[in-house]
């Protein structure tokens, strides 16, 4: 999967949400910084689903953190960003600003 | 505390793809935690379901599109993700064709339960028959007395001596305890009832290894001075006590005299329904040596063998021989041997048990065969399917699976089923047990052990049936399965169905010739002469107590009663007998004036019956010499007695056995004279199969010291229909007196045949469901070759050929496997038959007559199965047939 293709808009939200938690992201709170940020009540099986491509992708990687007993012993996933997640970010934005020069907002 | 909604936990469960499962439901409590702790329970709920309803559409996407690329295998539980598949896709393709699944699931069903049903009771019958921990060390001690003529028994097999020389004697035993049983008469809530009950030598709760239900068992003490103290049955103190447990400590009354209660035994104590255990009141010294009519039941010693105390009890045998042979001399050859518990009471019904799990596990085969075929005629449909899967890149070793698991689903769902069918047929087996006096508790409900091995059959029939359909269908090439027709098949089906169909025939020609020789046995036994009319006798026991009347007063209450029931309505003849056949027990040495014993030779033994006058008329028994006992036969005259031909032809082959003298016991006993006056026509008196045993008759007015006697009755209405009456009668003579195991003649002989019928009535069920299965398995494959040849048959008939000659041919051609089968069928008939040998009678295993019979059934029901889509083939429209495809 090359790296450079552009990232669909629910990609680059979720990616984005990753980059913003610095590696400290996990499920609840990257769907709580999407919904906060775009006020928009996102499934978190459509975070998961995005998470799992872009995992795929190399743009984001995860490991098991800690349980509590709140989640009922279930381990949390932390997702942090790739350099190529990075990248990616940085290509889309370069993009997307430039398709945008000229277009009245 | 507020708990998210549990049907969007499933939701979410269900759907999220396994390697995210957990965090995905971590992540929904912990917000819907947060949710609730910022005070709004209700709206953190509906979050919940919100969140769990809108993640199934990408979770369902993300599956589909990542199962597709074979990305679901990382991670965890790739294995049983595909496991899961498999039975999701087999639960699904058997939803689209439910008639199918119908078919194949009530076949395993009946197949499946008729397994479960022979195992549950072969489980509780003869498996696992008790309760009591390790069975295999619990044993008893029986006699043989060649001399004596007595054969190997473990009933009334000891005297209290050889009780006594075998539990001071023998140091591979422990725990010994002996007991006799009889009847009591109870005092308990309601009227007085008599209790089958045991009197022991010893605490027998402790050889069994069992805990009483309340409080405790017999004390060496009791034992040792004879106390009156008692345990009752589970089932007796619920029933006569209304399960009290107070009752333990309290007195109640045995026979008229009190007896201290100790305690209630355990359900699964129930020895022979001995409802009432109590202490022997005398010491084993008190009776003599030769007073065989005791049981004996002991422990083998920890680190001891079965073997190593029958050694020790040969040798003790030898020893007792050497010091009593003199005074004893049934004691010459006698033998002491110890047999397990179980091997005692149900080694007889073995056999039976080993013939019809066979039985079952051969019709559990037939149905495989069955499922088989049927998957194999489903197949051409299926494999299309396959090779599509297989060109999308399935292996051939996944598309095997894949159709194993559908295979294992229809198998289990087959079991439950099953066992739904066996639990309702257990229930009725059930019943029938509790109403037959067995030794054991004979509980047949099915339990874990029938569970495993139910599970064990589906798992090991899915495997047999679904096997070859799977390979078959797995297989082969992919164009050549695209382009085949559904209507063609391929050579290679054709001939594994006819395989099967042999196989069918094969087994369903072995149960039917084992079925039908079994039927045969009965049949013969329905035509053996009981020597005596049988029909219209009703009979009950009475038990008299002794100390109440004594020897006089119980002759006057029999002559009385007697004459009461003689004139009610309906009734022709009344009689008491001590025994009356199937069942008579009772044997007793005796001696002919005169005789000489050559040396080693058997002591005379016969069975022995006490019957008052009239008896013999009242059976229907036919006088053959000399005259009958009669009234004016009485005490203080000459002492007369009757022998069955069977008793003249063995003591008196050459001579007039009227007139002669005998006498019981020995040649040196007390006992007085009999004279012979008549010889009476033999019956069956140890069963139909059994063959006619000696037997003397002696007159109740004369012998006869036993306070136990059968009222027969010979009646010509409905036989219950006197039963009110006599029951007046008896209370107009004693108001107080019980009469109990009230049984017509004919039930008496139904009753020892109960194991011959029901084991012919399942093997002959089993027999008919091989037929059909074998018929329909037939119809089947016959119906699938005529639709293969559609198009040849029609251009036959196009070129002329006859309806006549397009069905023979058709069945002709059915007929191969059929007879293939049929010749391997008889050689299992004959291993069958051989092995059921010593169920048989008066039938050879290998008899010709039923296996030409059964051959012959099968022979029609195959034709006939054959004949019905060979006329379809015959009649079919050539114009039309030539047109398909």
């Amino acid at each position: 999967m090359p790296t450079d293709a552009l990232l669909g808009t629910f990609e680059m939200v979720v990616l984005l949400a990753v980059v913003r938690l610095g590696g400290d992201g996990y499920g609840v709170t990257l769907r709580r910084e999407i919904e906060e940020r775009t006020g928009r009540d996102v499934a978190l099986g459509s975070v998961y689903a995005t998470l799992a491509r872009l995992e795929e992708k190399g743009l984001v990687a995860s490991h098991e953190g800690a349980s509590t007993p709140v989640r009922g012993g279930r381990a949390r996933r932390l997702y942090r960003v790739e350099p190529a997640g990075l990248r990616a970010v940085e290509a889309s934005r370069r993009v997307l600003s430039r398709m945008w020069e000229g277009v009245v907002g | 505390m507020s708990a998210p909604p549990r049907w969007a936990r499933w939701l979410v469960a269900v759907t999220a793809p396994p390697r995210d499962r957990d965090v995905m439901l971590g992540d929904l409590d912990e917000e819907h935690e947060a949710r609730v702790a910022a005070g709004d329970a209700r709206g953190a709920r509906r979050w919940y379901g919100r969140q769990a309803l809108r993640s199934v559409g990408p979770n369902r996407l993300r599956r589909l599109r990542e199962g597709r690329r074979g990305t679901h295998d990382y991670g965890r539980g790739g294995g049983m993700e595909t496991l899961t598949q498999d039975v999701r896709w087999a639960g699904r393709t058997l939803v689209r064709s439910p008639g199918f699944a119908a078919t194949v699931i009530l076949t395993l069903a009946l197949g499946i339960g008729a397994n479960a049903i022979v195992f549950s009771v072969v489980n509780g019958l003869v498996l696992n028959p008790f309760p009591f921990p390790e069975p295999e060390r619990l044993v008893g001690v029986g006699a043989a007395f060649p001399r004596a003529g007595r054969e190997l028994t473990f009933w009334e097999s000891l005297s209290t001596a050889e009780v006594q020389d075998v539990g001071q004697g023998a140091t591979t035993l422990e725990r010994v305890v002996a007991w006799d049983m009889g009847n009591r008469q109870i005092a308990g809530e309601g009227p007085p009832r008599n209790v089958f009950t045991g009197f022991w030598w010893g605490d027998a709760l402790r050889t069994l290894g069992m805990e009483p239900h309340l409080g405790r068992g017999f004390s060496d003490e009791e034992v040792r001075e004879g106390r009156a103290v008692a345990l009752v049955s589970h089932r007796l103190w619920r029933e006569s006590f209304g399960a009290d447990p107070s009752l333990v400590g309290r007195s109640i009354l045995v026979g008229g005299s009190p007896h201290a209660v100790v305690g209630v035994l355990p359900p699964g104590a129930l020895l022979y329904g001995m409802d009432l255990w109590t202490v022997m009141p005398a010491g084993m010294d008190a009776f003599a040596r030769d007073r065989r009519q005791f049981q004996m039941l002991a422990r083998l010693r920890d680190g001891a063998t079965l073997e190593q105390a029958n050694a020790e009890l040969e040798a003790l045998a030898a020893g007792v021989a050497a010091d009593h042979a003199a005074a004893f001399p049934e004691y010459v050859g006698w033998r002491l041997q110890a047999r397990t518990w179980n091997d005692i009471n149900v080694g007889i019904l073995r056999p039976a048990a080993a013939v019809l799990l066979a039985a079952v596990t051969l019709v559990l085969l037939l149905v495989c065969a069955n499922v088989a075929n049927m998957l194999l005629a489903r197949s051409s449909a299926r494999r299309r399917e396959m090779a599509v899967r297989s060109a999308l890149g399935a292996g051939r070793s996944r598309l095997v699976r894949q159709l194993l698991s559908e295979s294992l689903l229809v198998a289990l769902v087959g079991a439950a089923a099953g066992l739904v069918l066996a639990r309702l047929a257990l229930g009725g087996v059930q019943r029938v047990l509790d109403s037959m006096a067995l030794p054991v508790a004979g509980n047949v409900a099915p339990d874990v052990t029938v569970l495993l091995y139910t599970a064990g059959v589906a798992v090991a029939a899915a495997a047999v049936f679904g096997l070859l359909p799977a390979l078959h269908a797995a297989g082969g090439d992919v164009r050549e399965a695209m382009a085949e027709g559904a209507a063609t098949g391929s050579a290679s089906r054709q001939r594994l169905q006819r395989g099967l169909v042999g196989a069918e025939v094969a087994l369903a020609l072995g149960l039917l010739a084992g079925g039908g020789l079994l039927v045969n046995s009965m049949a013969r036994m329905g035509r053996v002469d009981p020597g005596f009319d049988a029909e219209g006798v009703l009979t009950a026991r009475l038990t008299l107590q002794w100390e109440e009347y004594g020897q006089d007063g119980i002759r006057a209450f029999f002559q009385r009663l007697r004459e009461e029931v003689g004139a009610l309505p309906g009734v022709t003849d009344v009689a008491t007998t001590s025994q009356f056949p199937p069942r008579s027990f009772l044997r007793n040495r005796f001696w002919i004036e005169g005789m000489t014993l050559e040396s080693g030779g058997a002591l005379p033994l016969a069975l022995t019956t006490v019957v008052s006058p009239g008896y013999f008329k009242a059976m229907g028994m036919q006088i053959v010499r000399g005259r009958t006992l009669e009234t004016t036969d009485v005490s203080g005259g000459e002492m007369v007695g009757v022998l069955n031909e069977a008793a003249a032809r063995r003591w008196f082959p050459d001579r007039d056995p009227l007139g002669a003298r005998l006498k019981l016991g020995g040649p040196d006993s007390d006992e007085p004279w009999f004279r012979v006056v008549g010889v009476v026509a033999d019956t069956r008196n140890r069963g139909l199969d059994q063959p006619t045993e000696p037997e003397l008759f002696a007159s109740q007015q004369q012998a006869g010291g036993g306070n136990q006697y059968f009222l027969v009755v010979r009646i010509d209405v409905p036989p219950r229909s006197v039963l009110p009456g006599i029951r007046r009668a008896v209370a107009s003579l004693d108001p107080d007196q019980p009469i109990y195991a009230v049984q017509t003649v004919e039930e008496a002989f139904e009753e020892g045949a109960a194991t011959r019928r029901a084991t012919t009535l399942s093997l002959g069920l089993f027999a008919l469901f091989a037929l059909a299965l074998a018929g329909v398995g037939i119809y089947g494959v016959v119906a699938y070759a005529v639709a293969a040849r559609t198009r040849e048959i029609g251009l036959r008939i196009a070129l002329g050929a006859e309806g006549g000659r397009v069905r023979r041919l058709v069945v002709r051609q059915a007929l191969v496997p059929v007879a293939a089968g049929g010749a391997v069928g008889l050689a299992l008939a004959m291993v069958l038959g051989r092995a059921m040998e010593g169920m048989l009678f008066q039938v050879r295993g290998t008899d010709p007559w039923t296996l030409a019979a059964v051959t012959a059934v099968l022979a029609v029901v195959a034709l006939a199965a054959s004949w019905i889509p060979a006329r379809r083939a015959s009649r079919l429209d050539p114009v039309r047939a030539l047109r398909m495809e």
